[in-house]
């Protein structure tokens, strides 16, 4: 587990891909907000110039919600790179959030 | 938070998947739940706040209401005193002139006189409990400690149930209003004692340690049980738990057949002593 983690962070620094992130939220509800601004500070602090992040507010397109069989807000896919990775919650657990998209110790 | 995996660990993949659901319902980080025709909106976390929120007002209004019925009390009880007793007082002063003033032949009159000076002294006998009942002087002059004491003798004297009381904090001084509520406390318990506990032995402590101001009334009566201790008509023992929790304090009551009854109150020291007497 250590060894591919540490092999998938290396390939993320290496590369400098552009990591993109739809994150699904409820309008301005309260952890969706949260979730929005946890993500762009962790992109900020992360990903600087690699990132891209596609709000989706499902009040507004729940037909997105359900093609991307979303069944809670707030909910953060990374859809690149592969592979595929999904949080739930309201990503103030940075610690856990980073290890999850694989951006433990890549600081910039 | 998961990953795609291979076909073969799908169902460890939707456990987790649940896990995670669960994760964040149960730590209220869902604002909606996406079904197939409605989102919900939950909005948990400000319901909770909105009840912790409630509960800080209802909490403060007792604070509130009970500081109110003291001072409310106090004046009463000064009132009966000053007002009440003072007539009291001059009307069987009167009355002894009177019954100085009369002739060996005025007998029926003297019995008369007799009999109201004696309804007058019964009177400011009541009028002196009933204010002492509602703000007991006691407590200002003497303190605490041995207004405690005098209240474990005369509850002895009034109902038989032999009653102790003991302390390590005699030399305290304790602030008014903790104090004020101590000493309700206690009354209250008290009173339930000798009405419900069937009890011979009750013992009041009042003991001071590093954590606290700890005060425990205990007897061996029949105990209480647990629906009588939550019952929301337990008036009583609410106004009990209110004004330890209006000194942030804690309340704890329990009670079995063979125990009896044991209530614990604990407050911070800061909140009720403000230093030590000679």
């Amino acid at each position: 587990m250590k060894a591919r983690k540490r092999e998938e962070r290396g390939t993320a620094k290496a590369t400098r891909e552009t990591y993109v992130f739809r994150l699904f939220v409820a309008g301005d509800e309260s952890n969706s907000s949260q979730a929005r601004r946890n993500l762009t500070r962790i992109c900020e602090e992360h990903l600087k110039g690699h990132h891209k992040i596609d709000i989706v507010d499902v009040l507004k397109d729940a037909a997105a919600a359900h093609k991307n069989n979303v069944v809670v807000t707030p909910t953060l896919i990374l859809v690149k790179p592969l592979p595929k990775v999904i949080v739930l919650g309201n990503l103030n657990d940075s610690k856990q959030v980073l290890a999850a998209l694989r951006l433990t110790g890549d600081e910039r | 938070m998961s990953s795609q995996k291979p076909p073969y660990r799908e169902l460890e993949t939707r456990m987790k998947e649940a896990e995670e659901l669960f994760h964040a319902l149960r730590t209220q980080q869902v604002d909606a739940i996406v079904g197939e025709r409605h989102i919900m909106v939950v909005r948990l976390k400000q319901a909770e706040e909105n009840l912790k929120n409630s509960r800080n007002e209802l909490r403060a209004l007792a604070a509130h209401l009970l500081s109110a019925r003291e001072n409310e009390r106090a004046v009463i009880a000064r009132e009966l005193h000053d007002e009440f007793g003072q007539a009291l007082t001059s009307l069987h002063l009167g009355l002894a002139w009177i019954s100085r003033k009369l002739t060996p032949g005025q007998r029926p009159l003297e019995e008369k006189v007799k009999s109201l000076s004696t309804i007058t002294t019964s009177l400011i006998r009541s009028v002196k409990d009933i204010a002492s009942e509602l703000r007991p002087g006691v407590l200002d002059e003497l303190g605490l400690v041995k207004t405690l004491k005098s209240e474990a003798r005369e509850f002895e004297g009034h109902t038989g149930i032999q009653c102790r009381f003991k302390t390590n904090a005699a030399k305290a001084k304790f602030d008014r209003s903790a104090a004020v509520a101590i000493f309700r406390i206690v009354q209250a318990t008290l009173t339930n004692v000798a009405r419900h506990a069937h009890a011979s032995r009750a013992r009041i402590a009042l003991i001071k340690r590093k954590n606290g101001l700890i005060l425990t009334v205990t007897d061996n009566g029949k105990g209480i049980s647990r629906k009588l201790i939550h019952e929301h008509d337990s008036l009583g023992i609410t106004g009990m738990r209110e004004r330890a929790v209006a000194l942030g304090g804690t309340f704890t009551l329990a009670g079995s057949g063979s125990k009896g009854t044991i209530l614990t109150v604990q407050i911070p020291l800061s909140r009720v002593i403000i230093g030590t007497s000679r």
